[in-house]
């Protein structure tokens, strides 16, 4: 009997996925487990948005993906404008650091115009109706980049930075920095990491321990009393626009020197799955959204490590799916309690 | 009894609108469209050519490839024909959404003024606008449509698309998909090859293709499928066995081509990426070492160096059979327009009979369409002749040399 069931396990697709752990071993689910925390990292920045954004006005943003999309252009612009990859006209560290600047300075202008213009005319309008001006926000972007790239997708081919541009060899970004079970964790992966944590941090820093922080703080808790304590609610929730369109636009430039590619739509998925995260994680927690980024990211790679890049997409949002129907608050999310 | 009756009442009523419209499916024949495809129009000196490709949605950074290809067309055959201008009238399908190729091909089809069609550019959308296009008259020449099933019915499957009403200056998947695999383990010798679709119509009848073929020569053959929307491979890549020697990557979009190529080596694996015609983009795609299979493309010829300094310097192969298609559809239209007047049906007469030279095409083979089926994978409305693909190798360089 046990022989029965073991060979009609094999062939089940169950089957084909523990074959593939036990090719893959240790060392593949390191790599797994690093590609994962790379790629979490950027969806904890671009979750972080939505997270701070829903917690301060209810409203999920559904342009804060295209906010990230016109962050990696504008990365990719301060790249082009410097010579490129190939032949840059500064060092590679200064030049990335401009890039980074570009990114979130462009970015962070960019979601308080939105804000302004788009979202606070309807501050006190049904909830409904920000929610569609989100969306016709993220259609406009989109189609505004879509018309001036005529569809064209941008490699910012970062792995030629400081490289040899006569023969191709690659530069330092793609070396290996360290190794674990015989994998290696590149430079750029280190560096898009390390960033990401030090901007998580220094928005907890924000958050908690100024005076802006805890006016936000204050004006998520509730909106009306802190207007009555004097807090300038319209000026505290354009400083949350412009500090998530500042990570928004980070993660943009991150993704484009990791993985290359920039391109009008490339926000629309990325902002679906950092929207999952930041529900996973507990929509309007803060460090909900780091750890909802990180574990989407992880499940992501697994699901297309271990069953097939087919399934990776599918695997994330069964994931969403199990939240809302499991933990709707998610990990970090509590319930809230409304006098009545 | 009577909750009963009411569910019964309504699965009937289903069942009957389901069929209704499953029959007006086959018979709908809009009065507009009917109208259009039996008209006379009056030629004059400038006739129209309706250009259906993906102007949006993901595969907007190829379709804008088909429609510069079209456009540099008609300027250069404007300039030598002044008296029988082409005017292109375009549409936006959005590949791979079905719904906007349908509705373009009903726009096209009422439009009475359109003589020709270039497009669309995907398999699938030629599937499921066929019937629309053939109501409406007009013969689609497609520049990118490849599945064999188009031209040819193989085992279990019927030809897609009416005898007469669809051509393409493309050689299709079994042509490409056989020069591929007869490539990898006649040619490179290699016995492990991992192969990775992007899960596009086109990239998954190639990868059957090359996998059957691949298995019959006695090659280990391992398969894999990433989403077009995908950029970061890190995980595929982790999959891929050490010790594989080819990755083909049958996609369509050569930047993808190059990112994938690029994670690859950071990931520390040798494996030889090997990439279909989509994938041909010298100046894009620039991995060392990879092969591409394309048609021969004579980049030295004066039409080619044109476009390339109208483009900023971009050479760019995979829009040149749009090129041809719309060439196909401008002369079979100018003989067609010999008397004054012309119908939808004389120019497909006309494609039907199309004779072009190799100097012409740009193709790097003379265009001449079977009338019926010729081997095993190639139906009325393929290119016969010398419709073969090359192989090219990318140097450290990223000059692409044929090799094969």
């Amino acid at each position: 009997m046990y022989l029965t069931t073991f060979s009609t396990l094999h062939h089940l697709p169950l089957a084909d996925i523990l074959d593939t752990i036990r090719q893959l071993g240790w060392g593949g689910a390191f790599e797994l487990l690093r590609n994962g925390i790379v790629l979490g990292s950027l969806y904890a920045l671009i979750a972080l948005g939505y997270t701070m954004i829903y917690g301060i006005l209810k409203l999920l943003n559904f342009a804060h993906g295209e906010i990230y999309m016109v962050g990696a252009f504008l990365g990719y612009g301060v790249l082009s404008i410097l010579g490129g990859p190939l032949a840059p006209a500064i060092a590679t560290v200064p030049l990335i650091l401009l890039m980074f600047a570009g990114g979130m300075l462009g970015a962070g202008v960019l979601g308080v115009v939105v804000e302004r213009f788009a979202y606070r005319p309807l501050r006190n309008a049904p909830r409904i109706a920000p929610l569609i001006t989100a969306l016709g926000v993220s259609f406009f972007l989109a189609n505004s980049v879509l018309l001036l790239t005529h569809g064209q997708r941008y490699n910012y081919a970062a792995y030629q930075l400081g490289g040899n541009p006569d023969n191709g060899l690659p530069g330092p970004l793609v070396d290996s920095a360290f190794s674990v079970l015989g994998r290696p964790v590149t430079v750029v992966q280190v560096l898009v990491v390390s960033s990401a944590i030090f901007l998580m941090v220094a928005l907890t820093l924000i958050v908690s321990r100024t005076k802006l922080g805890k006016a936000m703080r204050a004006t998520a808790f509730d909106r009306e009393a802190a207007n009555m304590m004097g807090i300038d609610t319209d000026r505290v929730i354009a400083f949350t626009f412009l500090i998530a369109s500042v990570l928004a636009g980070a993660a943009g430039v991150m993704f484009g020197l990791y993985i290359g590619e920039t391109y009008y739509l490339m926000g629309f998925l990325a902002g679906l799955k950092a929207f999952t995260a930041a529900v996973v994680g507990g929509i309007g927690s803060i460090p909900g959204a780091m750890v909802g980024g990180l574990l989407i990211g992880v499940t992501e790679s697994f699901a297309a490590g271990y069953v097939g890049g087919q399934w990776s997409d599918i695997v994330v949002f069964a994931v969403l799916i199990a939240f809302m129907l499991f933990r709707p608050t998610g990990l970090f999310g509590t319930r809230a309690i409304q006098k009545v | 009894m009577r909750k009963l009756s009411i569910v019964a009442a309504a699965v009937a009523l289903v069942g009957l609108v389901a069929a209704a419209t499953g029959a007006g499916q086959a018979q709908f024949k809009p009065a507009a469209a009917n109208n259009a495809a039996n008209a006379l129009v009056k030629c004059g000196t400038t006739r129209t050519i309706g250009v259906a490709y993906p102007a949006t949605g993901p595969a907007a950074s190829i379709g804008v490839f088909q429609i510069h290809w079209a456009q540099f067309f008609a300027s250069q055959w404007n300039k030598k024909h002044p008296k029988d201008k082409i005017r292109i009238v375009q549409g936006d399908t959005q590949l791979p959404d079905t719904a906007k190729a349908l509705a373009v091909a009903h726009s096209f089809a009422s439009n009475s003024s359109m003589l020709g069609l270039v497009g669309p550019a995907g398999s699938q959308e030629v599937q499921d606008t066929a019937a629309v296009f053939k109501g409406g008259g007009l013969a689609m020449v497609s520049g990118s449509a490849t599945r064999i099933t188009l031209t040819r019915a193989q085992s279990g499957h019927a030809r897609d698309t009416p005898v007469g009403y669809f051509y393409r200056t493309v050689p299709n998947d079994g042509q490409q998909g056989d020069r591929v695999a007869s490539w990898i383990s006649k040619k490179m010798k290699k016995k492990r090859v991992y192969i990775i679709d992007d899960q596009e119509s086109y990239s998954t009848g190639l990868a059957e293709q090359v996998e059957n073929n691949l298995r019959a020569a006695g090659v280990n053959v391992n398969r894999d499928s990433v989403s077009q929307q995908i950029s970061d491979f890190s995980s595929v890549i982790t999959r891929i066995p050490s010790n594989t020697q080819v990755v083909y990557i049958p996609w369509q979009l050569a930047g993808k081509a190059q990112l994938f190529y690029t994670q690859l080596r950071a990931a520390g694996k040798s494996a030889i990426v090997f990439g279909s015609d989509g994938t041909f983009a010298p100046g894009t795609f620039t991995g060392a070492g990879s092969y591409v299979s394309s048609f021969p493309v004579d980049y030295n010829s004066p039409a080619l160096k044109a476009f390339k300094r109208q483009h900023g310097g971009q050479d760019e192969a995979f829009g040149l059979p749009t090129y041809t298609a719309a060439l196909v559809n401008a002369t079979a239209i100018m003989k067609a327009c010999k008397n004054g007047t012309a119908s939808r049906a004389e120019v497909r007469s006309w494609i039907k009979k199309t004779i072009l030279p190799k100097a012409q095409t740009l193709l790097g083979f003379p265009v001449k369409f079977l009338s019926k089926n010729k081997g095993k994978q190639t139906g009325s409305g393929d290119m016969g002749g010398t419709a073969d693909f090359g192989i090219y190798k990318i140097a450290a360089s990223g000059k692409y040399n044929r090799v094969g």
